[in-house]
């Protein structure tokens, strides 16, 4: 069961796992469809939990805002629906039912996220709204749902990205959902959003992205074993410059990838059901 | 000594409590994307043709397809509309692109603090978090300005306008007394932030029960019935969404529904034969049929 070399959406999890700190809370919510599933929950509910497994125990995990340390490994399906009762019944620390909900949104509770967008930015702003103008789209989205919390109030936002095109990694959004870094840190600190909050990472299948944090643009920080960064540059609709000394995305270690295959997802419901490379 | 006035019922049928809503009324629905909508409700709007609705909350899904996919929608305030695994919401992504529905984008607090900021009788409500974004310039009602406190910019925003809610629940007795099951959801609580902000509460519900079933368990009743303006018994009133302790989403109807909302021609034919020719919502669920609704029970108790 542990043999054979990791896949790229055990590597992400590893990845990600390795970013979250054992004082974090961790939101995020339930994404829907094949891709956008594995890189907006999978990813990051098997990471946190893996997480909670090894060097973060005090991690608290926030599932779609309102279910608090949940047994993931007891899922028998993965949950395609917010509100869905295998969700609501899953064994858990507490089932936040009120509104507004115990944690403090503004104050900063919530130390790191996960989002998705249709489309993401040179500065890291988001877009779930709509393609095209506003009052005649050519595509309408769902909204800024929580989006606009995300990147405003949680400590650090690692963005997932199931699909890396140059039609979803534009210079400029067509509708700013979400802010990232437009003039950097000191540009969020102009617009009087809170120091310490905005996206750290972006995650697609292709690479890992950070943020030169004085010009607020998005720069390559890894890609992913077997990626030619040309691909990377060919796929993304902005200048990523020199890609030379790019490292590759470490992979995980056999000891977390057995805790990963035997512990985190055992029935094999999360990370096994698609394969997140076939998205590009 | 003056007469004793009688305990009143609250109890409406389903028909007469829409027919109490108007045209171009600014209703906040219950639920959540594919959750706990007044569903029942939403399709007698449809039999009656109410039209130029402005639909407001968070999260909206189903309901405010299946409106847009009638004609009934002008407008949405909102933070999204969607159907999960379903993906876009279709009749109501087709009326937006073609300017027949306009959409107000909140984000999520947002969509929420408005309607608390009525509920709390406030002018406005404080948001520090939208600068950069793209929201404040499509909401012209928002007013940026510098707190007299602190300085720092912030906008005000309206309390949202909201003249009826409707909102499903479990149990209701006559009076108007609403109950929710223990192990509730969110947005069942979210439902009771709409149900006090709107100037007038409507509550379908599973079950209308006895006073004396209420008064077993008053920890449970969530809405006394002072905040009730009619209750309405609408069993499987959610259907094709989910109801907690009741049943899950009905897979096999939201099938033939997302189908059905690819155009608006098979949408027309859907709402014909579901909603307004079918008539009530007894004939709804026989056409909805027994098998697709036995295999939305499947919920653990």
């Amino acid at each position: 069961m542990t043999a054979g070399a990791p896949t790229l959406a055990e590597t992400l999890t590893i990845y990600v796992a390795r970013q979250l700190r054992d004082d974090d809370v961790g939101f995020t919510g339930m994404v829907n469809g094949d891709a956008s599933a594995m890189f907006g929950s999978a990813i990051p509910l098997a990471a946190m939990y893996h997480a909670q497994l090894t060097h973060a125990p005090n991690l608290t995990l926030l599932l779609a805002g309102w279910l608090t340390n949940p047994d993931i490994s007891k899922l028998e399906t993965m949950p395609d629906s917010e509100f869905m009762a295998s969700l609501r019944d899953l064994d858990a620390d507490a089932l936040i039912n009120a509104y507004p909900a115990q944690y403090r949104l503004r104050r900063g509770d919530i130390t790191v996220g996960f989002s998705n967008g249709a489309q993401v930015d040179a500065y890291g702003n988001m877009n779930s709204v709509c393609i095209g103008p506003h009052d005649h789209p050519k595509v309408r989205l769902v909204g800024p749902i929580f989006q606009t919390e995300h990147l405003a109030f949680f400590g650090r936002e690692i963005i997932m990205m199931p699909h890396h095109d140059w039609r979803n990694f534009v210079e400029k959004v067509d509708f700013v959902s979400a802010v990232g870094y437009p003039g950097g840190v000191a540009g969020r600190r102009e617009l009087g959003l809170d120091v310490g909050s905005g996206p750290a990472l972006v995650i697609t299948p292709l690479c890992v992205f950070d943020f030169d944090l004085e010009s607020g643009r998005m720069r390559v920080k890894s890609v992913h074993d077997g990626v030619d960064p040309a691909e990377v540059r060919a796929s993304t609709g902005f200048e990523l410059g020199d890609l030379s000394d790019v490292p590759v995305t470490p992979a995980p270690g056999p000891a977390d990838l057995e805790i990963l295959r035997t512990r985190v997802d055992p029935r094999g419901i999360m990370l096994s059901n698609a394969n997140p490379g076939e998205a590009r | 000594m003056t007469e004793k006035p009688a305990i009143k019922s609250k109890l409406i049928s389903l028909s007469d409590a829409v027919s109490q809503i108007a045209d171009g009324s600014h209703i906040a629905i219950g639920g959540a994307a594919l959750h706990m909508h007044p569903m029942a409700f939403m399709r007698e709007l449809v039999r009656q043709r109410k039209r130029d609705l402005t639909v407001l909350g968070e999260i909206q899904g189903v309901e405010v397809d299946l409106l847009a996919g009638a004609g009934a929608l002008r407008r949405v305030e909102s933070s999204g509309v969607g159907l999960e695994r379903y993906g876009l919401a279709r009749n109501f992504r087709r009326a937006v692109e073609h300017g027949e529905v306009v959409m107000a984008d909140y984000s999520d607090t947002m969509a929420m603090d408005r309607i608390v900021a009525k509920g709390e009788n406030l002018t406005f409500w404080p948001v520090s978090f939208i600068g950069g974004t793209d929201i404040p310039r499509y909401l012209p009602d928002l007013v940026e300005f510098d707190c007299p406190i602190t300085g720092r910019k912030l906008y005000a925003m309206p309390p949202a306008r909201v003249d009826v809610a409707v909102i499903h629940m479990p149990y209701a007795d006559e009076r108007g007394n609403v109950l929710i099951t223990e192990r509730r959801l969110m947005p069942q609580s979210q439902d009771l932030v709409y149900a006090r902000a709107a100037d007038r509460t409507y509550v379908t519900v599973e079950h209308i029960v006895s006073h004396d079933f209420i008064r077993r368990s008053p920890q449970l009743n969530h809405l006394p019935a002072f905040q009730v303006t009619g209750v309405i018994e609408a069993p499987w009133g959610a259907h094709p969404g989910s109801m907690p302790d009741f049943y899950d989403y009905d897979e096999g109807h939201m099938e033939e529904y997302v189908e059905a909302s690819k155009t608006p021609e098979a949408f027309d034919v859907y709402l014909e034969r579901f909603v307004r020719d079918a008539g009530d919502e007894a004939t709804y669920l026989e056409r909805v049929g027994i098998r697709n609704l036995l295999k939305a029970r499947k919920v653990v108790l």
